[in-house]
C-alpha cells in the first residue's frame, strides 16, 4: 500500500478552491486541521483486505432484493 | 382514562379505544396540546407545532369513524415527524434556519402514508442540523433536553423525536437513522426506536444524508406500536430506487411472545471495549432475561466491527458532502459550526478512498451476514453510556475517556453498513436514573424477528413503562 503524505496547506488551499469554498474565508484556518485529522483517519482503511470485494455501490440490504 | 394517561397510551390501545368510538381523537389531540404546553419549555421537541390544523384534523376523522369510515390503527393517533420529512404546505427546515421558510408543496411517502391512515400530524420536530450529530444540539432553534434530566442531551440526530416520544407529547414519532440516528436517542430517551431493512421505508422527499447510509424509522414506547406504524410506512416506493419490491407485511402478527428456540449472538467486542460499567451489567442482564425466554444466548465475534467507524464515517462524510456541495458553497457561514466543519471535510476525501471504504462495507457484510447463518439475532448495547451533558465534548464510558460523537454512535453505525434491521429497546436505568437500551439486529428483510425478540423482552419486564419526571 502506498504511503499516505499529509496534507499541505498549499494542496488544502487548492482542494478547498477547487470544491468551491472562499479561500480568503478565516475559517479556513480551522478547517485545516479538522481535515487533517480526518484523512489522516482513513488510513485505518488501509488495514482492511479489500483485494476480493467490489465496492458496494448499488447497496442493498439483501443481493437478491 | 384522564389526560395524561391519554398521552402515555400506546397506539395500540388509543386504537381500541377509537374504533369501538369510546373515545374520539379530539380528546386524543387535545390531550397531547395539552401535554406539550406544559412540557415544551422544558424540552423544546418541536420547531413547528400545528395545534389549529391538528384539532381540525382531529374532528374529521371523529366524523369519518361516526360515520363508519374506521381506517385502521393509526386513525386519530398523534404524530410528530422529525423535520427533515417533507411535509406539503408546512415548512421543513431540516434542522436550520436556512431553511426557515422553505415550504414543501408535497408530501414525503412516509407523511403521505401517515395521512392516508388517519395519522394526525401535530408538528415538526427538532433534530440535529441536517441529522448530522448524535446529540441533539441545534443552535438555530435551540438545544433538545432529555425528559429524564433536562440538563442532558437526547442523543440525535432525531432529538425531539426522542423527548417528544418519551415525555407524552406524541404518541408516534419518526426519525432517520444515518449512523444512529433513531436508535441513539431511543436508547438516550429511554423509548423504542427501530431501524428498519434498508429499502423498506421510503427515503423519498426525506432531506438525504448520506444515500447509501440512510434509514427512516419509528420512535415508540412499545413495540407493537413500532410494528403498527411499520404495517402503515413499509413497502415498495416506485420514488425510492432502494426500496423492496417484497409483498407488504403484517408486523403485528410476529408478535407473538414466544422467542423458545431462536438463537442470539452476542458479539464479544461489544462488551470489551469502552463502555459504562452499569451499562454492560444491564445488558448482560437483559440476555440473561432473554436466555430465560428461551431463546439460546451465545458469544460470536464481529473482528470487521473495529472498522465500522471508519467504513461508515468515509461514506457518510463523502456522500454528505455531495448532497450539501452547492449550499456549502453558497451559504456555508450560516451553518452550525461543528456540522459545517464535518461537511466541508468530505469535500477533501477522494475518490479511490471512497470507493475503498465501499469495499471495506462489502467485507464487512460479508462477515456480518456469516454471523446471521449461525444465529437468528444479534444482541448487544445501543449506546456505551447513559445520555451525557448537552455540549460534552468527551464522555467517560468506563475507564476510557473517549470523544461524544464517537461514542454515540460505537455500536449503530455497523447496522447502517450492513442496513440490517436494528432496535433499541429499554433495558434498564443508571443510579442518576438514565435510560439504557438493548439493540438487537436481524437478518435483512427479517424486521419481523427483530421485532418478536424485542416484544417479548419488553413484555417480560417493566423498563418501558416508566416515565420521566418532567
Amino acid at each position: 500500500m502506498p504511503q499516505r503524505t499529509p496534507l499541505t496547506k498549499e494542496a488544502f488551499l487548492y482542494l478547498a478552491q477547487q470544491a468551491g469554498l472562499d479561500v480568503g474565508d478565516e475559517h479556513l484556518d480551522e478547517l485545516f486541521p479538522y481535515v487533517q485529522n480526518a484523512l489522516e483517519g482513513l488510513a485505518q482503511l488501509d488495514e482492511v483486505a479489500v483485494e476480493d470485494f467490489e465496492p458496494d455501490l448499488a447497496f442493498r440490504a439483501a443481493p437478491e432484493e | 382514562m384522564d389526560a395524561l394517561e391519554l398521552c402515555y397510551a400506546s397506539a395500540g390501545e388509543l386504537a381500541r379505544l377509537i374504533e369501538s368510538r369510546e373515545l374520539s381523537p379530539v380528546e386524543v389531540i387535545d390531550a397531547h396540546l395539552s401535554r406539550i404546553e406544559a412540557t415544551e419549555g422544558a424540552l423544546n421537541s418541536f420547531i413547528t407545532l400545528l395545534p389549529e390544523e391538528a384539532r381540525a384534523a382531529a374532528q374529521r376523522a371523529e366524523r369519518e369513524i361516526q360515520s363508519g369510515n374506521y381506517r385502521g390503527p393509526l386513525h386519530g393517533i398523534p404524530v410528530g415527524l422529525k423535520d427533515l420529512f417533507n411535509t406539503a404546505g408546512v415548512r421543513t427546515t431540516s434542522g436550520t434556519r436556512i431553511f426557515d421558510d422553505y415550504v414543501p408543496q408535497e408530501d414525503c411517502t412516509v407523511a403521505a402514508r401517515f395521512h392516508q391512515a388517519g395519522a394526525i400530524l401535530l408538528g415538526k420536530l427538532n433534530m440535529h442540523p441536517f441529522a448530522y450529530g448524535p446529540t441533539g444540539e441545534n443552535a438555530d432553534y435551540g438545544h433538545m433536553h432529555n425528559p429524564w434530566n433536562p440538563e442532558m442531551v437526547t442523543g440525535g440526530s432525531s432529538g425531539g423525536s426522542g423527548s417528544a416520544t418519551a415525555a407524552g407529547q406524541c404518541t408516534i414519532t419518526m426519525g432517520s437513522d444515518t449512523g444512529g440516528s433513531v436508535r441513539i436517542p431511543a436508547s438516550l430517551c429511554g423509548i423504542v426506536g427501530l431501524k428498519p431493512t434498508y429499502g423498506l421505508v421510503s427515503r423519498h422527499g426525506l432531506t438525504a444524508l448520506s444515500w447509501s447510509l440512510d434509514h427512516p424509522g419509528p420512535m415508540v414506547r412499545t413495540v407493537e406500536d413500532a410494528a403498527l406504524t411499520m404495517n402503515v410506512i413499509a413497502g415498495h416506493d416506485p420514488r425510492d430506487v432502494a426500496t423492496t419490491i417484497r409483498p407488504a407485511e403484517d408486523y403485528t402478527a410476529a408478535l407473538t411472545g414466544d422467542i423458545r428456540g431462536l438463537r442470539i449472538g452476542a458479539p464479544r467486542e461489544y462488551l470489551e471495549g469502552p463502555i459504562d460499567p452499569e451499562v454492560a451489567e444491564s445488558v448482560r442482564t437483559a440476555l440473561e432475561r432473554l436466555a430465560d425466554l428461551g431463546a439460546t444466548v451465545v458469544e460470536v465475534s464481529l473482528p470487521m466491527f473495529k472498522y465500522a467507524q471508519v467504513i461508515s464515517g468515509t461514506i457518510l462524510m463523502t456522500e454528505a458532502a455531495q448532497y450539501h456541495r452547492e449550499l456549502l458553497a453558497r451559504e456555508g457561514d450560516k451553518i452550525y459550526p461543528p456540522v459545517r466543519l464535518r461537511l466541508e471535510a468530505g469535500l477533501f476525501v477522494g475518490g479511490p478512498d471512497y470507493l475503498k471504504a465501499q469495499q471495506a462495507r462489502a467485507a464487512f457484510n460479508r462477515e456480518a451476514r456469516g454471523l446471521l447463518e449461525e444465529v437468528d439475532l444479534l444482541a448487544g448495547p445501543t449506546e456505551p453510556v447513559t445520555a451525557p451533558p448537552i455540549l460534552a465534548p468527551q464522555v467517560q464510558a468506563g475507564e476510557d475517556t473517549i470523544g461524544t460523537t464517537a461514542a454515540l454512535t460505537h455500536f449503530t453505525r455497523p447496522y447502517n453498513i450492513t442496513g440490517f434491521p436494528a432496535i433499541s429497546v429499554p433495558c434498564g436505568f443508571s443510579r442518576e436514573g438514565m435510560p439504557i437500551g438493548l439493540q438487537l439486529a436481524g437478518r435483512p428483510f427479517e424486521d419481523g424477528t427483530v421485532l418478536r425478540a424485542a416484544h417479548a423482552y419488553e413484555q417480560a419486564t417493566d423498563w418501558g413503562r416508566r416515565r420521566p419526571p418532567v
